[in-house]
């Protein structure tokens, strides 16, 4: 198919990836090839992200890769710089990579494109921050890296951001937090993702040059309101006040034996879908921490048009009431 | 940022766009409205994170007739978050009837109308955390919402209004972490105002004089001030603020201090209801959102009109908690325990004589004669209150005899008697305390009359109720614990004419280009609704008036990333 644009997804059957892959093949522009480490169908290709002879076949012949791999320290960090490598070696000359607002670590306050990053938030922050590294590394050495951090990316179909929020909601362990709840929810629609992705692809090369851009909607609320509308429009209801020492037992406690039944279940190969979603600690920490996440970038160069929060919470939540599927 | 104003150099000068006295709702809403729109702007808060004897202290004054008013340092708190560290929590906007001129209550009139005010109205419930703004029972709870008294239509008495309740929220604890985080917001702990000096000319404000407690003084300079310290410090500010000025600030037609309202309150009855208790909602219910929410009994705008009644509203309540005559377990056991409650909350525990054995005896009797109830009550309120964030509102029992009396609540007429002033007597940082003569006249006393009389007819038409009140003791039992406590209102008043208002539509001071106030000291009128939310919308409206006339000179500034989070500075020093 000369003409169009040969795009690899790796973690394309993941939230964002699959979204991509179907927006991409409707566009016309741009041939998506769906890469995963899960068994894929049609116009899709199964990789090991992590393994760089794997990738190196799956990019041969391609135009872009998009870095839409989630998953542990090793997936992330190993992973990136296996497609570093694997792209210079295969000669494939742009990467957009998703990253993500963990990379600025725990500060406060407003927070723009051109902050410096921080790989102090756990172990899930110094991957991010290596990846970003290994991007950098590729644009020294003549490839184009376009780094997109987003907030919480949610819409519907979002497990992370809307399911299990839904679910928490309706078990009331989470409602109006107070203060615990009052950092900002910097929640950013996967529609408008795959806008800045898109976009990404088309900018003009730059090589020697990192761009990295932050995503997050400018109207997107506090975690608290989010809860409330979320719950209001679900039926969740009445919300309930959340203590915070409620919220830390819930984590603290609850998390660790949740989170080994969990893995019990998978192992013995069941679903663990009736199981409570534990509540990370990580998590309670971010509903309190006061980064706003600012994105003049996105608006600038990638020209995204936000959803507003009002549709993207409509769609989310006639998604749940259409009983959103467990995790 | 929140740091102490210890910390500021002895006889510093510091530079603010605008510069906010008192940190309490008011003054924590307009500085958060104002924040990230290229301003900078330092909040002068006397207090600390927490109670502090001899910040306290400083609000010591006389008051004219303790009957009348309780001490000039109860019911308010010096402290950051102000007086809703212990704040109740109600809720209610004012009614677009108290904005308007009414010929039959003189000096009434607001410069704004309750649409001016209507757009600030959700955000000052959202920072209250009182939820959605929607105070009508249909709109808040659905249509199928149990009525007050099934069966009861009336055009005359409106049941369908609400007031809602905050968890009850301090806002110094609540917006704490949201002022630290604000790198335009400067927040000095330990910052007494007490002088507000002005230009060359005296037609605007140069520079606020700061004093600590340990003695550090410092000044502000500002583009615009703003007083936000309550309807009676604000008014003591202002007078107290006399190099230029012997009468004061914006006191040049002797206005300030004047028309000192609070609220007329009292319990009166019994209202009997007639048929089943199950038919008779006098609980609270709870919306959606999870807010508690309470009907009221309310005239109909087009009624005052008519019978020329001031605002009130009226709840339905037990008996007389001190008469060990209702046989209530659990009121007994308030009684009882009064010793144990803050003053503020325990002032309608104490009327009349010290009770004898006797009453004591009965009291004790009515507890053990009642121990499911007084057992069930405790177990709901140690849970719902003692242990919950968003905590029960007030005492509610179970109804078993259909009996309640009223609590009545109500607006006073604008009195310029009605005062605060300055005494000779300095506090421990120099400034004149203050003398409160509050007072009421005979027409706040003859409107409740009256709208006890529309209610009770009413009651009687559609044979729900009945209505009984003595009239002969309507007086004294709407007195006998004085002015409602914390509603200080009306010592800066709003208005067109500077003859008779301190302040015009904008809340800037009529004489001075600069000088502003928030809270309620500007209100003209107190309505039936308690001041808190309508406060904070006011100020979130001239957060808007300022961020408009101040950012068309400021030179833009983006907010910047601060670093990690360090704990909120307390006022260790201060508790030392």
């Amino acid at each position: 198919m000369s003409g169009t644009m040969r795009v690899l997804v790796l973690g394309g059957s993941g939230y964002i990836g699959s979204r991509l892959c179907d927006r991409l093949a409707a566009a016309g522009w741009a041939t998506p090839i769906r890469a995963s480490s899960r068994h894929v169908s049609g116009n899709g290709v199964r990789v090991d992200t992590t393994d760089m002879a794997s990738l190196v076949d799956a990019l041969h012949g391609v135009d872009a890769v998009v870095n839409c791999v989630a998953g542990n320290r090793r997936a992330i960090a190993e992973g990136a710089k296996a497609l570093v490598l694997a792209c210079i070696e295969a000669g494939c000359p742009r990467i957009v990579h998703l990253s993500s607002m963990s990379v600025y670590g725990p500060r406060e306050g407003a927070v723009r494109d051109d902050a410096a990053t921080d790989p102090s938030l756990g172990w899930y922050a110094r991957a991010k921050c290596e990846a970003e590294h290994c991007m950098t590394a590729f644009a020294r050495a003549g490839g184009t890296a376009v780094l997109l951090r987003p907030g919480c990316v949610w819409g519907p179909g979002s497990q992370l951001w809307v399911g299990r929020i839904a679910r928490y909601l309706n078990a009331h362990r989470l409602g109006d937090l107070g203060a615990a709840g009052d950092g900002w929810s910097n929640l950013v629609h996967v529609d408008n993702v795959c806008d800045a992705i898109e976009a990404a692809l088309q900018l003009p090369e730059s090589p020697g040059r990192v761009r990295a851009y932050n995503l997050a909607a400018p109207d997107s609320p506090r975690w608290n309101e989010y809860f409330v509308d979320l719950a209001l429009a679900i039926g969740a209801t009445p919300v309930r006040r959340i203590s915070q020492l409620q919220l830390r037992l819930d984590a603290w406690l609850g998390g660790p034996p949740l989170k080994i039944a969990q893995a019990a279940f998978a192992r013995l190969g069941r679903r663990a879908a009736r199981l409570p979603d534990p509540l990370p600690p990580n998590l309670v920490g971010l509903w309190e921490r006061h980064l706003r996440l600012e994105s003049p970038g996105a608006e600038r160069d990638l020209d995204v048009r936000w959803t507003p929060y009002g549709t993207g919470l409509a769609q989310s939540a006639q998604w749940v009431r259409e009983g959103a599927p467990h995790a | 940022m929140i740091s102490h104003a210890d910390t500021i150099a002895m006889n510093a000068c510091l530079w603010a766009d605008v510069c906010i006295v008192g940190g309490g709702p008011a003054g924590i809403s307009l500085a958060l409205s104002l924040s990230g729109q290229g301003l900078k702007i330092v909040v002068l808060e006397s207090g600390g994170m927490r109670e502090h004897a001899q910040t306290q202290a400083l609000y010591a004054g006389e008051v004219a007739d303790e009957k009348l008013h309780s001490p000039a340092d109860k019911y308010r708190q010096r402290r950051l978050g102000g007086s809703t560290a212990t704040w109740g929590g109600r809720c209610v906007p004012f009614d677009p009837i108290d904005f308007e001129k009414r010929a039959w209550v003189p000096d009434s009139g607001w410069p704004i109308s309750y649409e001016d005010l209507l757009p600030f109205y959700p955000q000052a419930n959202a920072l209250s955390e009182a939820g959605r703004f929607a105070y009508d029972a249909d709109e808040a709870l659905g249509a199928d919402a149990p009525p007050m008294f099934r069966g009861f239509e009336s055009d005359v008495v409106r049941t369908d209004s609400l007031e809602r309740f905050s968890c009850p929220t301090n806002f110094g604890a609540r917006y704490a972490r949201r002022l630290q985080v604000a790198t335009d917001i400067h927040v000095l702990l330990g910052a007494n105002c007490t002088n507000i000096g002005l230009e060359t000319g005296a037609r605007a404000v140069d520079e606020l004089e700061v004093k600590t407690l340990t003695g550090r003084r410092f000044r502000v300079a500002v583009r615009a001030a703003v007083l936000a310290t309550g309807g009676l410090e604000t008014a003591r500010l202002l007078l107290a603020s006399r190099n230029t000025t012997p009468a004061g600030l914006g006191n040049e037609h002797d206005v300030v201090g004047r028309y000192y309202m609070c609220h007329i309150a009292g319990n009166v009855g019994p209202l009997a209801v007639r048929g089943s208790p199950a038919d008779v909602r006098h609980g609270y219910e709870i919306t959606p959102e999870g807010i508690y929410a309470r009907r009221r009994l309310g005239i109909a705008p087009e009624a005052q009109r008519e019978h020329g009644l001031t605002n009130a509203v009226a709840r339905l309540h037990f008996p007389r908690i001190t008469d060990p005559r209702h046989r209530n377990g659990v009121l007994s056991g308030l009684f009882l325990a009064r010793r144990f409650i803050s003053y503020e909350y325990a002032k309608r525990l104490n009327d009349g004589a010290p009770p004898s054995a006797a009453v004591y005896a009965r009291h004790l009797l009515n507890v053990v004669s009642d121990p499911i109830d007084t057992t069930a009550f405790l177990a709901r309120w140690l849970t719902r209150r003692t242990f919950a964030q968003r905590k029960f509102p007030s005492v509610i029992l179970r109804n078993r005899s259909n009996r309640f009396s009223l609590e009545m609540h109500a607006e006073q007429v604008p009195n310029a008697a009605s005062h605060v002033a300055l005494t000779d007597r300095p506090d421990a940082l120099g400034m004149p305390q203050l003398r409160v003569d509050w007072r009421y006249s005979p027409a706040d006393i003859e409107s409740v009359r009256r709208m006890l009389d529309l209610m009770a007819a009413e009651f009687e038409r559609s044979g729900v109720a009945r209505l009984d009140y003595d009239r002969d003791t309507l007086e004294d039992d709407l007195m006998r614990f004085g002015a409602y406590g914390g509603h200080h209102t009306g010592t800066a008043r709003m208005g067109n004419d500077p003859r008779s208002s301190v302040v015009d539509a904008d809340c800037r001071v009529h004489s001075l280009r600069n000088l502003y106030v928030a809270g309620s000291a500007v209100f003209p009128t107190s309505s039936q609704a308690n001041p808190t939310l309508t406060l904070v919308a006011l100020s979130l409206r001239l957060g808007q008036h300022l961020a408009r006339s101040l950012g068309r000179e400021a030179a833009p500034q983006t907010l910047r990333a601060v670093p990690a989070p360090a704990a909120v500075q307390d006022d260790e020093r201060m508790a030392a």
